[in-house]
């Protein structure tokens, strides 16, 4: 019976106080692949078009990306706190109908803007309550609740405007009092010029944000020594120094012959920067031998075959035709490629059934009749795009983008296998990577006519090898830190953040100052953006939208008032429709009776991209705001890159799928590993 | 061992619901850093019983005094304002927050900044840790969800918020009956430590196994009636069994 008197604590073995170090703490944030996913379509679209990235493009998609986005951001509280609100699209027709209905028709001169707009508020949070206080009253599900209300609200837009203004589409707002107002808060625009120090901004602000975020992860990540080595520092700023004078004459310059020379400036310089910097101040480690295991070796020949393709077609595509690809070959060839296209998954599929065991047979056909629908849309998009969707330039960014990345995976899987048993390798495998890189930026830069997409992936690439290169050697070299270490980590994570506050104002202003159109519904989208995750973070109502979504009766028990919760997240999300149909009725001078219909599915997949679990109880605002933003790229993309503009919505589920399934993996595997 | 007044007495308690008698002349004492142990195999009453001490029903008869006073309570939270905190079977946690916003949950700490209150994650994170060490539980990481945590820590993690917002009266309804052997020594060591924390521990189980260790007290019902009351010293275990199977009454 003493077993249990002493009380002993558990024991702190190695396995329980592991260290997530800062990459780890990323990918188990739910935004993560939001923004990853952000950065690759865009410049995805960046790459594969002139149209696209210029400072009108950009103005157009954040144009869109605002109203989408301020949703997305009431929608992800509201799913997190585990509800839905398929109201909240004809929400902002409704505000819009409203607002412009009473302006014009409330007496026979209309009325000020400054009653027409709060009424449109209150009605809406009248919505919001209701809904609220429905799905509260009778524990149905929100999906069916505020189904019934947008049927209702979407046929009163549709009679008042009509019976009211005898048109489905309510103008002639500008006479209203208040219009000025009004058009300049919510709706307004202002230019901005091009100004000599935008340049300037975003190059220093781009090379600091680039410095701090390196310093801050290393700090994060490695075995502080007692004492600061001196001689490695001054290695380290000689480095840093010279890495930073090849990035500014890359951006200087675009001769080819300048842009060799400082390219490996660059590199080197930042490599040896970053290599020194983590020896001046960070514990070094025993190097071990060995070879290279056999599973490591078809990696790295997959991989450098990914490095060839990858610069044959930045050398073979010319990248300023925009002509459809495939002309030149008889149809009969084209539809022999789409068939095989098709095909091919069908093949492989087949042959998989052939080879199993009987007990895999039989379950074959089930496995079939559910496949063939995947099956069935390979092949059709596979016909589609080989008939009338690739471009040249299509073709030539798929191919880069494909096989560079795929090259990279199959190097960077054999450098991590190679790691385990030899430090060696290690290094060689991360320089032969590195090299991969270079061969593939100087195969690309090797293409004359387009400077933009030559520049920017050269100088991506580059960067890119340099950091492989760096973090090979301070990973094979340095002692990685095991215990959490609050005072290292508050630091790193203080030198991340100002980095990013930094790398934040130097796109901003090269975004802003490009002639580029700032419009004030861009200002509120950011606003509400910081706004819900800062409550949702910061606040401990935050805490309770988690608990809500997350575990209503637990919520309860520990007295966290969860029905008054839902209710204003409700509130929130209609009063938010609310905001953005007097928005674009501001920006437009008119309103459509229709309008934001259909949209709720929109807000909830940018929601859902962003990481946001339909199940509540988990998510981010920012990631529902990121997602905005990839739908709003890829709306303006597709037309950009010559492709169908249909297209879009092939492109929109095939993002919200690899979304999906990527923030569940990522998920899972960080949670795996704790 | 304390000659104190015990926290919470219970004499001669029933219950009735309609013309049914769910509960009837039960009696029991908790004192401050004892464990008594309420025990019982399924239907005997635990959960009327702790429904009654948790303040959810009245009792129909007896009385119910909390430090010699009578008392009676209209809510679980008049209860609760007292310091007679109980962890339920099904926990009272969301899986996917960390466990400082779990240990939080409901009476978050904040603090000022301008005229915004914040929430004090700072704080939040240190003292759920501490408190948590306190009771000598080592949480690996304080951000991990609440889900990804075995059975045993996940009532250790509410035992311990309990602790902290000043349970007097510790409710525990049946915290090993879903733990393996391990998890389970794991929690009964939670138990003695928290009411060697000067807490008055009641523990709900149909385990004598788990209760006969841990317990200072030990009450038996069958079929809604007391069939004893013991100190520890009168029990052995092979009278416990009898005794929670029916077969045999108290002498």
């Amino acid at each position: 019976m003493s077993e249990f008197d002493d009380v002993t604590p558990l024991k702190p073995s190695d396995e329980r106080i592991t260290y997530r170090g800062p990459l780890k703490r990323l990918l188990i944030s739910p935004e993560i692949g939001a923004l990853i996913g952000a950065v690759v379509v865009w410049a995805f679209f960046w790459g594969n078009g002139d149209k696209f990235g210029t400072a009108g493009s950009t103005a157009n998609f954040l144009d869109v990306a605002a109203p989408l986005g301020i949703m997305a951001v009431a929608v992800s509280l509201l799913m997190i706190g585990g509800e839905f609100d398929l109201s909240a699209g004809v929400m902002t027709g409704a505000s819009g109908v409203t607002i412009a209905l009473m302006a014009k028709h409330f007496t026979d001169n209309g009325i000020s803007l400054f009653v027409c707009i709060p009424a449109a508020f209150l009605l809406a949070g009248c919505v919001g309550w209701w809904n609220g206080f429905l799905v509260n009253k009778t524990g149905l599900p929100s999906f069916i609740v505020t189904l019934g209300s947008f049927f209702v609200i979407k046929g009163s837009n549709l009679v008042f405007s009509k019976r009211i203004n005898s048109l489905v589409n309510v103008s002639g707002i500008e006479k209203a009092e208040g219009y000025k107002f009004f058009k300049a808060v919510l709706g307004g625009e202002n230019k901005f010029g091009d100004t000599k120090y935008r340049d300037v901004i975003f190059l220093v602000g781009g090379i600091l944000f680039g410095v701090l975020l390196v310093i801050g992860f290393v700090e994060q990540s490695l075995l502080r020594t007692e004492k600061t080595l001196m001689s490695a520092m001054l290695v380290a700023i000689i480095g840093a120094v010279a890495g930073v004078a090849g990035v500014i004459v890359l951006h200087r310059t675009d001769s080819v012959k300048g842009n060799v020379v400082a390219g490996v400036i660059g590199l080197s310089g930042s490599t040896l920067a970053i290599v020194s910097y983590s020896r001046a101040r960070f514990q070094s480690r025993e190097p071990f031998a060995g070879s290279v295991p056999e599973t490591a070796r078809p990696l790295i020949v997959l991989g450098l075959l990914g490095t060839a393709v990858a610069s044959l077609a930045g050398q073979l595509f010319d990248r300023g035709e925009e002509n459809v690809m495939l002309q030149w070959l008889p149809s009969w060839l084209r539809l022999a490629v789409a068939l095989a296209a098709g095909a091919l998954p069908l093949w492989f599929f087949v042959r998989q059934v052939m080879r199993g065991d009987v007990e895999f047979r039989a379950k074959a056909v089930a496995l079939i009749i559910v496949r063939l629908p995947i099956i069935c849309l390979v092949s059709l998009i596979g016909i589609v795009s080989l008939f009338q969707l690739t471009t040249v330039q299509a073709v030539r960014a798929v191919l880069i983008t494909v096989a560079g990345t795929g090259a990279a995976t199959c190097l960077y899987r054999a450098r991590s296998i190679a790691g385990k048993h030899s430090t060696k390798h290690f290094i060689n495998l991360g320089l032969l990577m590195s090299t991969c890189f270079v061969v593939v930026a100087f195969a690309v830069r090797a293409d004359s006519s387009a400077p933009r997409f030559r520049g920017g992936i050269f100088a991506t690439l580059l960067i890119g090898a340099a950091l492989i290169l760096a973090t090979t050697l301070v990973e094979a070299k340095q002692q990685k830190r095991l215990l959490a270490d609050s005072n290292a980590d508050q630091f790193g994570k203080r030198i991340v953040l100002i980095g990013m506050f930094i790398g934040s104002i130097a796109l901003g202003t090269r975004l802003l100052f490009s002639d580029g159109v700032f419009r004030m519904s861009v200002f509120w989208w950011l606003f509400f953006t910081a706004v819900g995750a800062f409550v949702l973070t910061k606040t401990k109502y935050g805490n309770w939208i988690f608990a809500v979504g997350g575990n209503k009766d637990a919520a309860r028990a520990t007295g966290v008032p969860a029905d008054k919760v839902k209710t204003a997240l409700f509130m929130a999300t209609s009063l938010m429709g609310a905001f953005v149909g007097a928005m674009i009725l501001m920006r437009l001078n008119s309103v459509q009776a229709q309008q934001g219909d259909g949209q709720e599915f929109e807000y909830i997949i940018a929601a859902v991209v962003g990481g946001n679990l339909m199940t509540g109880g988990y998510g981010s605002v920012i990631g529902a705001s990121l997602g905005a933003l990839i739908m709003a790229i890829s709306k303006n993309g597709i037309p950009a890159a010559q492709w169908n503009q249909d297209g879009r919505f092939i492109f929109l589920g095939a993002v919200l799928l690899v979304a999906v399934l990527v923030n569940n993996f990522v998920r899972k595997k960080a949670n795996e590993q704790r | 061992m304390s000659n104190t007044t015990p926290l919470l007495e219970l004499q001669n308690i029933g219950k009735y619901f309609g013309n049914v008698k769910a509960l009837e002349n039960v009696s029991t004492t908790v004192k401050a850093g004892e464990v008594t142990c309420v025990l019982g195999d399924n239907g005997a009453g635990k959960s009327t019983f702790i429904k009654i001490i948790s303040g959810l029903h009245k009792p129909s008869t007896g009385k119910y005094l909390f430090e010699g006073h009578e008392v009676s309570f209209d809510s679980p939270r008049e209860a609760r304002s007292l310091g007679i905190a109980t962890v339920y079977q099904d926990l009272a946690m969301a899986p996917l927050m960390s466990v400082w916003r779990n240990f939080f949950l409901g009476s978050e700490p904040t603090k000022r900044f301008g005229p915004i209150n914040l929430l004090d994650a700072k704080f939040a994170r240190a003292t759920a840790k501490e408190e948590m060490s306190k009771l000598g539980i080592d949480v690996r990481d304080i951000d991990q969800p609440v889900g990804t945590l075995s059975g045993g820590e996940r009532q250790s993690v509410a035992i311990a918020r309990a602790v902290y917002f000043g349970a007097r009266v510790l409710i525990l309804d049946e915290p090993t009956s879903a733990l393996g052997v391990r998890q389970s020594d794991l929690v009964l060591g939670y138990v003695k430590a928290a009411a060697a924390r000067d807490l008055g521990v009641i523990l709900i189980t149909h385990n004598p196994q788990h209760a006969l260790p841990v317990g200072n007290r030990f009450l038996i019902l069958n079929r809604g009636q007391s069939v004893g009351h013991f100190e520890k010293q009168d029990l052995t275990y092979e009278r416990l069994i009898e005794l929670m199977s029916g077969r045999v009454h108290a002498a």
